[in-house]
């Protein structure tokens, strides 16, 4: 039943640029699909570690400069750069956790926040290498022949299926990290982290191997947030505001889930696009006043709360 | 040879001296009873020895590596595992969960991890609890539980902080036997405890603390007779009733 479940979302999802044709709505779905490969970026860390992070812009800022000064200093394809991307904030987010992890709780949440800040200062003010506040810009895309056919890169359809594969690759991670040894650990970690030191568990290891998957998939998603948009700028991807939307997105879907980033992103990509649409002044206290209900009425999350209503344990999602 | 041996082992709190000085040789296969009034440091000498706090001096030597430096984890690695006085459950975990984390550390893989925690649980009482969140249960059942996830660790010796505060008198008792049964399968145990009854049938040896100083040591029945210990739990009450 499970499997016939996901089978069908599955074919949905690759049809859907198919069923939908417009592109504001097949931009729509992108930007649902990166949001949610950055809300299983954040779950990781902050639901299965239970570390509150406040500054995964960074990742997504590393992972976006890293593709675009790849791909127009030295002329690397965005799809290695994107990977890339991944690549270079796992390592960066390295020694930022050995540095912030020997803090805890809202000190260690307080520290990502600080790190978040350096690091976009750092992107404003090397000009040589970031080009700073100017941003960086990609005039044409590389031509790609697929099945003998030249990819449209003005079509969204392309960008839509690339975002499939990084979202998929994301919640197949996040699933099996939940089963393994390691999952258990970052439970732990969450629960207590005297008692996970006292049962032999490294807790400083541990969570800086959970920040650095975490970084891997914030990065890849920054790399393809930048090929897709062309232009990034320190103020766009190392904003706080994108580190606070992240919590948000993981929070909202179901925190220690699979599929909750997943559907904490249709749920607030779309809601916020039709209050900006609604409401052009003042969309963002709608937008507030939802995150407010939200949390009051189902802290554990929409798909928590649906997983609660169908008999399995909220806060500990094995399937 | 002794399995633990402390040598002159001292903590400062900025200018509050916890520790001073204290020196003691655990057996292998020994029930080490570590009294003291409130505040004497009992607590504190456990967190050193387990490692959550660096010792300002002194060697602590565990089957002839030593400790000194080495994180809490690690000293977990080396066969030391410990119990917190204030229970510290992962709390929205089952009980199975719980104990099979702690295996984890030495079965790597979840089916025999959750076998051995499954023996574990048995022993202690705990089988028919074990797909229970520990944050449901008694507090007799998480003081269990933490015992429980230390003995999963397959530790060589055990550090029990206070296993019994809290209980009622047929939970102590229970308590004591299972203190016991641990010390059969040959794990050594190291044992802080308020509650002198059973602390003084089950244990081989007590040590008494005060102000961070050792202050006796001996049997049980030899120590509580020890007019310092008197002295240290009940006050001297005037000056003429101390004099020989």
């Amino acid at each position: 039943m499970k499997r016939l479940l996901l089978a069908v979302a599955l074919i949905l999802l690759l049809a859907a640029p198919w069923i939908v044709t417009a592109p504001f709505f097949v931009h729509l779905m992108i930007m649902v699909l990166l949001w949610t490969v950055l809300g299983a970026s954040w779950n990781l860390l902050g639901g299965f570690a239970g570390q509150v992070s406040f500054g995964h812009a960074t990742f997504l800022g590393a992972g976006a400069y890293t593709m675009m000064i790849l791909y127009l200093k030295l002329g690397v394809a965005p799809w290695y750069g994107i990977i890339l991307g991944g690549v270079v904030a796992a390592l960066i987010a390295m020694p930022i956790g050995y540095m912030c992890f020997r803090l805890r709780g809202p000190y260690f949440a307080l520290s990502t926040l600080a790190v978040a800040e350096i690091i976009r200062l750092i992107a404003l003010n090397w000009e040589s290498f970031t080009a700073g506040p100017v941003g960086l810009l990609i005039t044409t895309l590389p031509k790609v022949t697929f099945w003998g056919k030249a990819l449209n890169w003005e079509s969204k359809t392309p960008f839509f299926y690339i975002a499939v594969v990084i979202v998929l690759s994301a919640l197949f991670a996040t699933a099996v990290i939940a089963r393994s040894r390691l999952g258990a650990y970052l439970l732990a970690i969450r629960e207590d982290i005297d008692s996970a030191e006292a049962i032999g568990i490294n807790t400083v290891q541990v969570r800086v191997a959970a920040l650095s998957l975490s970084a891997f998939f914030a990065g890849m998603a920054g790399g393809f947030y930048a090929m897709y948009l062309r232009y990034i700028d320190p103020d766009a991807v190392f904003s706080i505001a994108l580190s606070v939307e992240m919590v948000f997105i993981a929070v909202v879907g179901g925190l220690t889930t699979v599929a909750g980033p997943l559907i904490g992103a249709v749920f607030l990509v779309t809601l916020g696009e039709t209050f900006r649409e609604h409401f052009l002044v003042g969309h963002l206290i709608f937008y507030g006043f939802f995150m407010m209900l939200a949390i009051r009425f189902m802290p554990e999350g929409i798909w928590g709360k649906v997983r609660l209503w169908t008999g399995a344990a909220p806060h500990r999602d094995k399937s | 040879m002794s399995l633990l041996k402390v040598t002159g082992l001292t903590k400062f709190f900025g200018g509050l001296q916890a520790i001073s000085d204290l020196s003691f040789e655990v057996k292998a296969g020994e029930i080490l009873g570590l009294i003291g009034p409130n505040g004497a440091g009992k607590t504190t000498a456990f967190n050193l020895i387990a490692g959550f706090i660096p010792p300002t001096s002194g060697h602590i030597v565990f089957n002839g590596e030593s400790l000194i430096g080495l994180k809490s984890y690690a000293v977990t690695r080396k066969g030391v595992a410990r119990t917190f006085q204030i229970v510290k459950p992962f709390r929205k975990l089952t009980v199975l969960e719980n104990v099979t984390l702690a295996a984890f550390l030495r079965i790597p893989t979840r089916k025999e991890a959750e076998s051995e925690a499954g023996r574990i649980l048995e022993k202690v009482g705990l089988k028919l609890k074990r797909f229970t969140l520990a944050t449901d249960l008694t507090l007799s059942e998480q003081k269990r539980l933490e015992i429980a996830r230390a003995l999963a660790t397959q530790p060589k010796l055990l550090l029990l902080d206070e296993p019994m505060g809290g209980l009622n008198s047929t939970e102590i008792e229970q308590a004591s036997k299972l203190v016991l049964d641990i010390c059969r399968d040959g794990v050594t145990i190291i044992w802080v405890e308020h509650v002198l009854k059973a602390i003084m049938n089950a244990s081989h040896r007590v040590i008494v603390i005060n102000y961070g100083k050792k202050i006796a040591e001996g049997k049980p029945d030899e120590v509580v007779e020890n007019p310092e210990v008197i002295a240290a739990y009940l006050g001297t009450k005037k000056q003429s009733h101390v004099t020989d």
